[in-house]
């Protein structure tokens, strides 16, 4: 060990001991211990050393602090340490004459997520049961994937894509390790998930940053394909060996390693992914729209934003209204969102992230019995107390507000006066929340939500994708009271009541479909809503 | 006193003797503290269960580093930190010259104790911040006025310090 690794090594270890080591330091320190016996010694006597001070400081430190346990006889020490034996075998944590660690006391939690990878994209997907069944976006957690059919692709945390066709079953290890039991998988390793590696039967594969296909067939044997770079294989009970561009290695259940014949073309290719999901993607988005032109002619509609955004629109901020007969009166006004990509590729959406973005609109005076809101929202976070779906500027006798709660519930509220109030001012605020539906878990991810409401029985019933989630009457109802909308706005609160500094209640997220109807559509409908226009 | 009780008597015995050492070989294979502590009360465990085949005529560690061994491989992939944990291959390289080396390590630890009482009194205080009373990064650079950087030099520096001064010991006792 020349003097160079040596000071590489005291910088990688210190690192890795005050637990400042990164994945790439992490992969360099692995390199030096492979290959250099005096690294490993060294490693070994700085890790026994520091081991030592964590756990007997008292001890290595002397008179540093005050001792507890050095000097004593034996016996004392003895019997002490038994002690800490019995409760570690009692399941305690070891204790050996240290000091627990003192760690820092917060009041809030640091919010943790569970998993090592996304399943970033899928198609048609089906999954074998007792397998996670995980839907686009989701994260995938260590453990069992089986696909039955379809394709799925799995984008890594150590920054591995993997993709997966047809019937595959995935053991899961972590962000840099999976086994590959069945089926065919190809896999890209980008620099700095060098050493991610890829078991299958008989055989562990550790990619050096590169592009490689695995296939194992019924029988348990497997073979691997390098389509670019190189990887390390290690067959059981023989020699590694380096596989280069085009080479194979076929290792069958009998143990015979031979060099394989795959062809690249089995494997399943980024390219055809993105080709076939494009089509799949442009299949559902022409079923939808076609779906829209009976929508749009549906008489109860008040207003119908589909959110397309129109080539020649120079000025780009009309939000038109698409009902038919056409209304443009009902047209909205985009102030600060951007149009961005919706539920497909080829579907526009509208982005609110600034705390002045909102699309105004003014749906008149008339009044109606009842009323339907439904949406198709992507929320991206719910960071502030009150979330705009739809609110109309103040809050008077009548006028709906729809949010998100802090806790990813849906809000749904009208205010009407106090029945025997002479002070019009005094208002009874009739609330309804859903259970909360808005979690870490399915953030950023495409919704349909939906809430209607009567004024004969009063009932707010509202839904998620297609399904009741809560159905209410709330106790100040009194029968017949008409609903309003005026002056509103679409993903923010334009004109609050009071006439102090605005408070922020803009969306976090994406719209591409928001439908206002003066009827409270049945479950039914409100399902086949969800259906003609969920993104897959 | 039966058997079992026996037993496990026998057991508390040679775990109290060597739970160090247990510690450290594990902790060499999986060197965050949380994990290792998971993976030695495991092992605790597993030995405990497997003690009616442990043969008294031979040393306590060889057959109780296989336990560890194992342990360590499933704590490594139930850890959180696992993209940070080392790959099979070289565990295996650093168990198995682990226990070659492991008188020699024995001895360096020996001399630890009267190196950290050369080492001077700044780079002593920070061992005593680091190590005995375990206070956050973030406090120590708070108390001492440095940086993270500067911070992580210095332990760099006190880690050296005393692994030369143990070497050298060990170079002038022999």
């Amino acid at each position: 060990m020349n003097a160079t690794t040596r000071k590489e090594m005291e910088m990688l270890l210190s690192a890795l001991m005050d637990d400042a080591l990164s994945a790439e330091q992490k992969v360099h320190l692995e390199t030096l211990l492979r290959s250099d016996w005096e690294c490993r010694r060294f490693y070994l006597e700085s890790m026994d050393q520091h081991a030592k001070l964590l756990t007997a400081p008292a001890v290595a430190a002397g008179k540093l602090h005050t001792p507890k346990i050095i000097r004593r006889s034996k016996h004392a020490w003895f019997s002490l340490a038994a002690a800490a034996a019995i409760l570690m075998l009692a399941g305690l944590s070891y204790l050996a004459g240290g000091k627990m660690q003192t760690t820092k006391e917060t009041n809030t939690e640091e919010q943790t997520g569970q998993g090592c990878a996304i399943i970033s994209q899928t198609m048609e997907a089906k999954f074998a049961e007792g397998s996670q069944v995980p839907t686009q976006g989701a994260m995938l957690s260590p453990g069992r994937l089986h696909l039955t059919s379809g394709m799925v692709k799995i984008e890594f945390f150590s920054g591995a894509t993997l993709l997966a066709e047809g019937d595959v079953e995935l053991d899961i290890h972590s962000a840099w390790e999976v086994a590959c039991l069945k089926g065919q998988v190809r896999v890209r390793v980008p620099p700095p998930a060098q050493g991610f590696r890829l078991h299958a039967p008989g055989m562990n594969l550790v990619d050096l940053g590169t592009e490689f296909g695995v296939h194992v067939d019924a029988k348990g044997s497997a073979e691997v394909h390098v389509f670019e770079g190189e990887v390390e294989a290690h067959p059981n009970e023989a020699e590694m060996r380096l596989l280069t561009e085009g080479q194979s290695l076929k290792r069958t259940s009998d143990n015979q390693i031979s060099s394989g014949n795959a062809q690249p073309n089995n494997f399943t290719s980024i390219e055809r992914l993105n080709e076939i999901s494009l089509q799949y993607a442009q299949a559902r988005f022409d079923a939808y729209w076609t779906h829209t032109f009976e929508l749009r002619k549906d008489p109860r509609l008040i207003a119908c934003y589909l959110f397309k955004h129109w080539e020649n629109d120079r000025w780009d901020r009309l939000v038109n209204n698409f009902t038919e007969p056409r209304n443009p009166s009902r047209g909205g006004g985009a102030v600060g969102v951007k149009w961005t990509q919706g539920r497909w590729p080829m579907k526009d959406a509208l982005e609110f992230k600034g705390p002045g973005d909102r699309v105004r609109i003014n749906l008149g005076a008339e009044k109606y019995d009842a009323m339907t809101l439904a949406t198709w929202v992507r929320v991206d976070g719910v960071d502030r107390k009150y979330s705009a779906l739809l609110l109309t500027d103040g809050y008077e006798p009548g006028e709906p507000h729809w949010q998100i709660y802090e806790d990813g519930s849906l809000m749904f509220s009208i205010a009407y006066p106090r029945p025997s109030s002479e002070d019009k001012t005094k208002k009874f605020n009739q609330i309804y929340y859903s259970p909360s539906i808005f979690n870490q878990s399915n953030l950023r991810r495409w919704h349909h939500i939906a809430v209607t409401y009567d004024n004969q029985s009063g009932q707010a019933i509202q839904y998620l994708d297609g399904v009741e989630i809560s159905r209410e009457v709330n106790s100040h109802h009194v029968p017949g009271r008409a609903v309003t909308f005026g002056p509103s706005e679409i993903g923010n609160w334009g004109l609050p009541t009071e006439n102090h500094q605005f408070p922020i209640r803009n969306l976090n997220g994406r719209m591409d479909e928001f439908l206002i109807y003066k009827a409270a559509l049945s479950p039914a409908e409100i399902f086949t809503l969800y259906e003609a226009g969920k993104p897959d | 006193m039966d058997a079992t009780t026996r037993q496990t008597e026998a057991l508390i015995l040679l775990l109290t003797q060597h739970q160090d050492q247990l510690f450290r070989y594990i902790f060499a294979l999986l060197p965050n503290e949380a994990d290792a502590r998971d993976a030695m009360q495991e092992t605790s465990l597993a030995l405990y269960r497997k003690f009616e085949q442990y043969d008294e005529d031979k040393p306590f560690l060889p057959w109780a580093y296989r336990f560890a061994y194992l342990e360590v491989l499933k704590q490594r992939s139930r850890s959180q930190r696992q993209p940070l944990s080392f790959s099979e291959d070289v565990l295996e390289l650093l168990a198995d010259e682990r226990q070659n080396l492991e008188p020699h390590l024995e001895n360096r630890l020996r001399a630890l104790d009267g190196c950290l009482q050369k080492l001077p009194a700044e780079e002593r205080q920070l061992v005593t911040y680091r190590y005995d009373q375990r206070r956050p990064v973030e406090e120590i650079m708070e108390h001492l006025g440095q940086s993270r950087r500067t911070l992580f030099r210095n332990l760099e520096r006190v880690r050296r310090l005393l692994h030369d001064c143990v070497t050298q010991h060990l170079e002038v006792a022999s």
